[in-house]
């Protein structure tokens, strides 16, 4: 896809790269999936260069550092350097001085940092970080020795697109939020300011990342998480004022419980009967990006997705064989008219709308370049099944769904 | 109780941080007044003369005396002051009135010397006036119209305090002052903040002139110049009418002269002459005037300058006004004040609702909360979580708020109001905030949690009860707030708009300097710059600062904006900052004011009150 003044050759970025010398500059390390692959860099002996922020009267050092002791206690801390910037400012947030010292220094950039809301009313600011901010990296590119930009991307920019969404750059007109229309605008403006400047580009499009399949391990819990919580939150309520006696408010809902405990919740959830959500886990994730950088050294986009996707009735019934619920049902949009929806139906799915577009998702990720050199590095997604399913939920509750107690 | 031979520092600290709200003067909580107070309404004698006479003790300012001895013997220990301050303040008065008990043991059983005050020619005149009970010049009761929490004003003590019964002997005190050149303030219920009423002279305390007499066929009560906001409201809704009132504890005929009585009713009742049938003053020579005789002086003009008042109100006569048996509140949440701005002109302009007022986070927080760290939660809930930082609450008649609910896609009815004031200290628990948090929705947060068919889980989230509200305090109050908590007008909408009960809790966080302005309601920009130099002159002088309400008036054409400082007022560098303030603040709204039609600071209102509003806002 590049065109133009290529600022390097292939053989110079494998050069650099199997010498570890390549010094790379990576955004968005305060995020899940930045963090994860801040600490893959280091562990694999790279000059990283984190530009981060400070937030809530932590410096971008205490930011970044608390998150890699939460990964991996025994981080090298050796070849890793803290820049104190911001993608808000045009300047990306430096001095003069700064600016040109890292700008000689940077070879490549990852760049991660993104809003990951989909709420239209913050459009400004879903537009603002996602697309404006991103000039402003290039801008900075531009000026720098980079000769090879990482752009994470999303599958779903693909938009309101059914069936096959191909691995490539492709027009499209209407998407289901801002966070999906942002981050369409942003590869299109990446592309195009690569190829003016000379530089290679990869888009790496994951579909929706979940925690570590191994031990649950994640930062957030959004996406696939917020409806299962939502589903907790509500039997764990409804329990304890059963119990209490402090109101016969699980009787209006229809909701009771068995001796053993077991929630009998009558919720009916609108998906789509042929497909389902496509998961990935954050360790897959990681590893993909990492054999897909090291392989593709042309240029290319690549989606990072799961060949085999998860219907809605399966997390359905992980949900409940774990949580001990009954009475969740998966429907067809068809067969759910609105007014026949229950009060309980109308409360999960309130709370729930946002990500209805991904719980009846007919879109069909392409994969093959991505497949192809991960197949030759011995990488595959696992399937979401009840053991990576109950490994996530019990890293959750442990967590307290991300809540300090 | 172990004699104490001097009152401990942290005492005198609770005692120095009373805010003279005067609330422990009215029973607002029917747990009946400090029992010697109410036979000698002396502010000496209330919880509030009390904790002054401490600080004053404590410090040396004051020898022990005979009115001393008195104050501190008559105390019964009852408990009511706790429960009264610490439903505004969050304070617990009753080690202070513990410490003063064990200190004159103390100094009793020591034998020391109690100070006897003699008379002077001035007292002896004053107390032939009212009878020997109620004119004093012993210190113990002197200190307690000496200073107030205002920062600028320094102690003064004076020489005389005198109760008059009525108004005959009121006109003769202040012929006596003028003939011996003696200075004179007339002092209302003694809740003073702002360091008007001190002098070297003689305090009037009107607190013994309480008569109301009501005139439903002439819609107005005649009214003594004592009787306090509270007082007012109550005897007149038994009879099924309303007035407009301020604080609760303020004295109806002072607040008329010095500010023109505003609160959120004035959208519907005015301000200014808009209260008054008619008034009688006793002006500093002693001559009497009603302002309605032909030849009286103008109290109805304005003019824009700092003018004393036209004396001291010896009764007024007031209006009252009509009540509809369906009228309840409702509470219209918006994530922007200029949409919070808009809709309260637009019902204001189309004359829907009664009383509007646009409340801060701070405000509404601070209102329903009984303790300030649930206040604090709440309010972040409120503004971070519900993306509420705004509401606007009506008073109205069942057709004002069915229009209401049609003209916006959200509010807060009265029972959901209920149901969060009695279920607040759950707000936050639960992991129900953080379900809200992860909302995504393309509308505010408080959408999806207020519309109808979410209310149920609310109600569960929340478990409301006067059990649960009462968990948020003290372990010994909470039975108490349990049962003040079971009766429905402490979560009624109407009548806390009506009593303003929980109004002074806005000084339970630090003492309110409030500045209060009148804007011309359909400049936002105004308004929004207004805010922000406020806000940055605050900042400037590192202090805390927010909104406080806006009130939209006559037909949303002009409103009244207050915004707050909060200063402690016992830390002396805090009463620097302020003073720096001011001379920020002055010239900004002065030169405002000269700039714009409509805004008036109501520093110069005041004294003005009787003024007709016309002659304010439009000029």
């Amino acid at each position: 896809m590049n065109g133009g003044h290529i600022r390097a050759t292939i053989g110079d970025i494998s050069g650099k790269r199997q010498s570890k010398s390549t010094r790379i500059l990576l955004t968005g390390a305060t995020g899940f999936l930045g963090i994860h692959l801040a600490q893959l860099f280091i562990k694999k002996g790279y000059t990283l260069f984190i530009l981060a922020r400070p937030m809530d009267e932590c410096s971008p050092e205490e930011r970044v550092y608390k998150l890699l002791d939460w990964l991996d206690p025994d981080w090298n801390q050796s070849r890793v350097h803290i820049v104190s910037g911001d993608l808000n400012c045009s300047d990306i947030g430096l001095c003069p001085a700064d600016y040109h010292q890292l700008a000689s220094s940077v070879d490549e950039i990852i760049h991660c940092a993104s809003d990951t809301s989909f709420s239209e009313r913050k459009r400004p600011q879903i537009e603002k970080a996602n697309v404006e901010n991103l000039h402003h990296l290039l801008d900075f590119a531009a000026n720098s020795r980079c000769c090879f930009f990482h752009f994470i991307s999303t599958a779903y920019v693909a938009g309101k697109r059914r069936g096959s969404c191909p691995e490539a750059l492709v027009e499209t007109q209407t998407f289901f939020n801002v966070y999906e229309e942002t981050k369409y605008r942003a590869e299109k403006t990446a592309a195009k300011r690569c190829r003016e400047e000379g530089m290679r580009l990869n888009i790496y499009r994951p579909s929706i990342v979940y925690g570590n399949s191994c031990t649950g391990k994640t930062l957030r819990f959004n996406a696939m998480y917020y409806p299962v919580k939502m589903l907790v939150f509500l039997k764990n309520l409804y329990h304890k004022n059963t119990e209490e006696q402090t109101s016969d408010g699980a009787e209006k809902m229809g909701i009771s419980f068995a001796p053993d405990g077991t929630a009998h919740m009558p919720i009916r959830i609108e998906a789509a009967a042929s497909r389902g959500i496509n998961v990935i886990p954050v360790d897959f994730f990681t590893a993909a990006f990492f054999a897909i950088m090291e392989s593709a050294i042309d240029g290319d986009v690549f989606h990072i997705t799961n060949d085999k996707i998860t219907p809605v009735s399966e997390i359905i019934n992980y949900t409940q064989r774990y949580f001990h619920i009954k009475g969740i049902q998966a429907v067809r949009p068809e067969d759910f008219p609105s007014e026949s929806r229950n009060s309980l139906e109308i409360l999960f799915g309130r709370y729930t709308q946002i990500y209805r577009p991904y719980m009846k998702d007919e879109r069909i990720f392409d994969n093959g370049k991505a497949t192809a050199i991960l197949k030759a590095t011995g990488i595959s997604c696992p399937v979401f099944d009840y053991r990576i399913f109950s490994t996530c939920m019990q890293y959750a509750e442990a967590a307290n769904w991300g809540n300090p107690a | 109780m172990n004699p104490l031979d001097h009152i401990p520092e942290e005492i005198r600290l609770t005692a120095a941080r009373c805010r003279h709200y005067a609330m422990c003067k009215i029973d607002y909580l029917d747990t009946g007044l400090c029992p010697p107070a109410k036979k000698t309404p002396y502010v000496g004698y209330f919880p509030q003369g009390r904790m002054d006479l401490c600080d004053a003790l404590a410090k040396g300012l004051i020898p022990v005396t005979e009115a001393a001895v008195d104050i501190i013997s008559s105390c019964t220990l009852c408990g009511s002051c706790d429960r009264q301050c610490h439903f505004v303040t969050g304070m617990r008065p009753m080690p202070v009135m513990q410490a003063l008990k064990a200190f004159l043991s103390d100094f009793q059983k020591k034998g020391k010397k109690v100070a006897v005050i003699a008379e002077d020619k001035p007292l002896k005149t004053l107390k032939g006036i009212v009878g020997e009970k109620w004119a004093t010049n012993d210190p113990a009761h002197l200190i307690a119209y000496a200073n107030d929490p205002f920062p600028l004003a320094e102690r003064q003590m004076p020489g005389y305090v005198v109760l008059p019964g009525n108004a005959d002997e009121l006109v003769e005190i202040v012929r006596y002052a003028d003939r011996s050149h003696i200075p004179i303030v007339a002092r209302g219920n003694g809740g003073s903040v702002f360091g008007f009423v001190f002098t070297r002279g003689i305090v009037i305390d009107v607190n013994r002139m309480k008569k109301i007499q009501l005139d439903p066929d002439n819609w107005s009560a005649v009214i003594e110049p004592g009787v306090t906001s509270f007082e007012l409201q109550k005897a007149v809704t038994q009879q099924g009418y309303r007035v407009n009132t301020a604080e609760p504890a303020a004295t109806v005929c002072a607040n008329i002269v010095c500010t023109g009585l505003f609160s959120t009713w004035a959208n519907a009742y005015g301000v200014g002459a808009d209260h008054i049938v008619d008034m009688t003053f006793v002006d500093r020579h002693g001559t009497v005037f009603r302002i309605n005789d032909k030849n009286a002086p103008n109290v109805f003009g304005f003019e824009q300058a700092v003018l004393p008042s036209p004396g001291i109100c010896t009764e007024a006569r007031v209006r009252m006004h009509p009540v509809t048996d369906d009228e309840e509140g409702i509470l219209v949440p918006f994530t922007s004040l200029a949409d919070a701005l808009f809709f309260a002109r637009d019902i204001s302009r189309r004359r829907i609702g009664l009383a509007v007022g646009i409340l801060g986070g701070h405000y509404l927080s601070t209102f329903i909360s009984p303790t300030e760290s649930l206040a604090e939660k709440t309010r972040d809930i409120f503004s971070g979580i519900l993306e509420m930082t705004h509401v606007v609450s009506v008073i109205g008649d069942k057709y004002a708020r069915n229009s209401i609910k049609q003209m916006v896609p959200c509010v807060i009815e009265s029972n959901t109001l209920k149901m969060l004031m009695l279920g607040l200290p759950r707000l936050a628990g639960s992991g129900w905030t953080d379900i809200v948090t992860g909302l995504e929705s393309d509308r505010p947060a408080y959408e999806a949690v207020f519309s109808e068919e979410m209310l149920p889980l609310l109600e569960q989230v929340l478990a409301p009860s006067p059990e649960t509200l009462a968990a948020a305090v003290d372990e010994e109050l909470r039975k108490f707030y349990t049962k003040l908590y079971s009766r429905p007008h402490m979560t009624d909408m109407v009548w806390l708009a009506m009593f303003r009960i929980v109004s002074a809790r806005m000084s339970r966080h630090k003492h309110m300097f409030a500045f209060l302005i009148y804007v011309p309601l359909d400049r936002v920009d105004v308004i929004h710059d207004l805010i922000a130099s406020f806000a940055d002159i605050a900042e400037t002088h590192t202090i805390d600062h927010d909104l406080g309400f806006i009130t939209p008036i006559d037909f949303g054409k002009r409103g009244i904006l207050e915004y707050d400082y909060y200063i402690d007022h016992t830390d002396s560098r805090e009463s620097e900052k302020i003073q720096q303030a001011m001379k920020d603040i002055e010239p900004m709204i002065d030169k405002l004011s000269a700039a714009t039609k409509g805004v008036k600071f109501l520093k110069y209102i005041f004294s003005q009150g009787c003024a007709r509003k016309e002659n304010f806002l439009y000029t």
